[in-house]
């Protein structure tokens, strides 16, 4: 590979010979071989073609955003020795290191093996891949240059982090047949009160109300309300109008961080969790109980990445198609879309109950502004704005405007039971 | 070889004390000129490259550095070409010193911290190998890029070579311009071919 020293010198020798022609001047023209002369050196000695193997190890194949993972590598000479050879893990521009280096310069000889031992940091989550390795054989006197691509790739899947939701009282108002958590106003098994009736043959023992017994000379049984489970939709936004901000601080990172701890809570909650999300696809999760629906939702939500303009009403004809008409539908939008407002009356008028969790983008925006006046008009223009947008959808369902400097389910709770019931 | 501990600080001293030799030369020759006007062009070119070479090196700027060494140089052949007259053997040794001071620059980055981090005994003797064969092949560069023009000059002058014909000359820019493009193009056919 030609270098720009190289280039440099040879643009200098014709330079000279050019100069010295035109002005009939035989020192001239001698002058233009000193550059020549170091380039036919540098030609003699060319650098080695670097060949090389690597292996990689990771502490971890899988982490949290933010958790360290330790990476370890070994590249191994099994050709010529190389002089100077300029090693890189190539790594992703999310990735931070934190510990030791992911490059090196090292004279490594015939057989020969430099380690290099590393910690990175992943602030976002990704489905991230870890490589190739670049090489290049530098001829010390920079006038030649060989490279060489090592294809050691290694996956390191980074989860979004989660929102501790476990006081927040957040469930689906209407129920399925299946046995939850959720008070479902009939009478069933559950642990809840509901009334007394007379006894009939086969009643528990355990559920005879003695006292309403003695005094009407009958026997009574107790009856309890039933707890049943429901179904939760949580559709999260984000198509490249939401992103607002930061790699790390967007309404579209805190909606994903919003939307796993509300599906871990709801699962744990005994009932069923479905996703869909707008991104460059419309892709979706149907609704199923349990662990491993977690981690369904919890590999889709990994792979989000802003983009795509899918309207809202794309959406509802998912939710109608692929989705039981009587569950909750969680929303995650920045709201920057006025045309949500008229998605959420469609979605009431079709029989969902909706309930809306907003990340903030002003507040992100206001954060990494300058704050100057003239900002801070802007805002106050903005925030009206907004508060006029939320307070037309809180006539339709519950809104939580939520500052994602601020834990969720502090957003959460401050509007107690969640949704409202009807 | 001298101590691991004055290596680095020798290859960080020595671009900068041939680059401040090469100013004070070119400074020296242009001062000697009689014509005020001449002065004054010259010393603006050299007053650019000296303030393009600090620039560089107090923000950074790679890109500039380039333009501060050109000057310089075209500051000292200026001189020479147009107002002075081309002494030859100087002339010889002001460039092959010029083109030593950008390989001993690039030989001290990426030498020089290598030291600096620190090595083990075996990578120790490797680098001082390359450094050695780099060093060696600079001072050979070096040497060659002034005499062999002197032996060209000296061939020329005794007439062993008819060098002041027009063929000649035509013949001789021509083999230069075929050498350089060669040079230039070897790398990227070496490739193709493997």
């Amino acid at each position: 590979m030609r270098t720009p020293l190289s280039g440099g010198l040879a643009a200098a020798s014709l330079g000279l010979l050019v100069a010295g022609l035109a002005l009939r001047s035989w020192q001239l023209v001698l002058l233009a071989l000193p550059p020549v002369i170091v380039l036919a050196l540098g030609s003699l000695f060319p650098p080695a073609r670097p060949r090389l193997t690597a292996v990689r190890t990771l502490s971890r194949d899988r982490a949290e955003a933010g958790r360290d993972v330790d990476v370890h590598l070994v590249v191994q000479n099994t050709g010529p020795a190389l002089d100077l050879v300029e090693i890189v893990d190539v790594l992703p521009r999310e990735f931070a290191v934190l510990n030791g280096t992911n490059h090196a310069v090292v004279s490594l000889e015939r057989g020969g093996s430099v380690p290099l031992s590393y910690t990175v940091r992943s602030p976002v989550k990704g489905d991230f891949r870890i490589g190739p390795v670049r090489v290049r054989s530098l001829d010390p006197l920079a006038l030649g240059a060989e490279d060489a691509v090592l294809s050691v790739d290694a996956r390191l899947v980074v989860a979004p982090t989660m929102e501790d939701l476990r006081r927040t009282k957040l469930q689906p108002r209407r129920t399925r047949p299946w046995f939850g958590q959720v008070a479902s106003r009939q009478i069933g098994a559950g642990t809840d009160f509901w009334g007394v009736r007379e006894y009939t043959a086969g009643d528990e023992v355990r559920r005879i109300n003695w006292k309403a017994s003695a005094r009407l000379d009958r026997l009574f049984t107790n009856e309890y309300e039933g707890e049943r489970s429901g179904d939760v939709v949580i559709v999260v936004d984000a198509r490249r109008e939401s992103f607002i901000g930061t790699e790390t601080d967007n309404p579209i990172e805190h909606g994903v961080r919003a939307a796993l701890g509300i599906a871990e809570h709801v699962l744990a909650s005994k009932n069923r969790v479905g996703l869909i999300v707008q991104r460059e696809v419309l892709d979706w999760v149907p609704p199923a109980f349990g662990r491993k629906q977690l981690y369904r939702i919890l590999d889709h939500l990994t792979h989000v990445r802003p983009g795509g303009e899918w309207p809202f009403a794309h959406v509802a004809w998912v939710l109608s198609r692929f989705f039981p008409r009587d569950c909750l539908i969680v929303l995650i939008s920045p709201l920057q879309d006025r045309a949500a407002l008229n998605a959420v009356i469609a979605m009431e008028a079709r029989g969902y109950d909706v309930a809306i969790v907003s990340p903030s983008p002003l507040a992100i925006e206001w954060r990494l502004g300058e704050q100057r006046p003239e900002d801070k008009t802007a805002y106050r223009i903005l925030r009206m704005e907004r508060d006029n947008l939320i307070s037309q959808l809180r006539r339709v369902s519950q809104v939580v405007d939520w500052d994602p400097a601020t834990p969720l389910a502090l957003a959460l709770r401050r509007i107690g039971t969640w949704p409202r019931p009807a | 070889m001298a101590s691991p501990r004055l290596i680095p600080v020798a290859l960080r001293a020595a671009p900068v004390v041939t680059l401040t030799v090469l100013l004070g030369w070119a400074i020296w020759d242009v001062s000697a000129i009689g014509d005020g006007r001449w002065i004054a062009a010259l010393f603006a070119i050299l007053g650019i490259g000296t303030a393009a070479l600090v620039v560089s090196f107090v923000f950074h700027w790679r890109g500039i550095r380039a333009i501060g060494l050109i000057a310089i140089g075209a500051g000292y052949v200026g001189a020479h070409a147009l107002v002075l007259g081309v002494q030859l053997v100087p002339a010889l040794v002001f460039l092959s010193v010029l083109i030593s001071q950008v390989e001993l620059r690039i030989l001290a980055e990426r030498f020089a911290p290598l030291y600096e981090a620190g090595l083990r005994p075996d990578e120790r003797a490797r680098i001082h190998g390359a450094l050695g064969r780099a060093t060696l092949r600079l001072t050979i560069a070096a040497i060659l890029s002034v005499v062999v023009p002197i032996i060209a000059a000296d061939l020329a002058v005794a007439g062993v070579v008819p060098a002041t014909t027009i063929p000649t000359a035509i013949a001789l820019a021509g083999a230069l311009v075929g050498v350089v493009a060669l040079l230039a193009l070897m790398p990227s056919l070496s490739r193709r071919a493997a």
